[in-house]
């Protein structure tokens, strides 16, 4: 029962991380820190510009399988992986 | 694949979309709140040759005088504009312009071609181009070179 409990907290920590994640990168580098991003140029782009047009996609796929591997590890160390 | 992919596949495009909407939302209430941006001359500015660019950031006015016709060419399509003669006591004289078939375009004819006509004459000038959700705003002196 109380394994059943960490593991939760353990499966919510990982959960309110990865929404951080996506707030950060979607409205923080997209939107609210973009005029000081846009001073940094990266391939020719502004930072910014880039991180609302293509980086925050990027970092979401990437959120994709990080999530899901840390999932999983969490399931082998509670012993719920699927079979 | 198991359940924490598909999981994760499933919440990544809604989290993604919602975000894009959120985003949407706030551009569109930044964009509605009025800010003024100050524009400055590009080089040396003499209405009467049509010479004369001010400029902020991307938005360039170009103004030029032609026979008392005085008008404003601009990058991006405009709400409405005024045009400022200031005279020796700081008084400024106000000419709302006409927007000529396109919100690019703006004039009115005003006595800045007689003010200013020969060759080193200056008089001080002022613009308030007005555009969606923000005022450019601009004092500067136009001086004829020829």
């Amino acid at each position: 029962m109380e394994g059943n409990a960490t593991y939760w907290s353990e499966n919510l920590r990982l959960i309110f991380i990865s929404l951080a994640i996506w707030f950060v990168v979607s409205f923080g580098f997209g939107l609210l820190l973009v005029e000081p991003l846009n001073e940094i140029r990266l391939g020719g782009y502004k930072l910014g510009f880039w991180f609302a047009q293509q980086g925050s996609i990027y970092t979401f796929v990437a959120l994709v399988f990080w999530y899901t591997k840390k999932m999983n590890d969490l399931d082998k160390k509670y012993n719920v992986e699927e079979s | 694949m198991n359940k924490h992919t598909k999981t994760a596949i499933i919440v990544a495009p809604i989290l993604t979309i919602l975000g894009f909407a959120l985003a949407d939302l706030w551009e569109e209430n930044s964009a509605s709140q009025t800010r003024a941006f100050k524009l400055l001359p590009f080089g040396h500015c003499d209405v009467i040759n049509q010479k004369c660019i001010l400029k902020s950031g991307e938005f360039e006015v170009n103004i030029y005088d032609e026979a008392g016709m005085t008008t404003l060419n601009t990058t991006f399509p405009l709400d409405s504009a005024t045009f400022f003669i200031v005279d020796r006591d700081n008084k400024a004289s106000a000419y709302p312009l006409g927007m000529i078939d396109s919100p690019y375009y703006w004039k009115s004819p005003t006595p800045l071609r007689n003010n200013i006509s020969d060759k080193g004459d200056k008089q001080k000038l002022r613009v308030i181009a007005n555009i969606k959700g923000g005022q450019y705003i601009a004092e500067f002196y136009s001086q004829t070179v020829n």
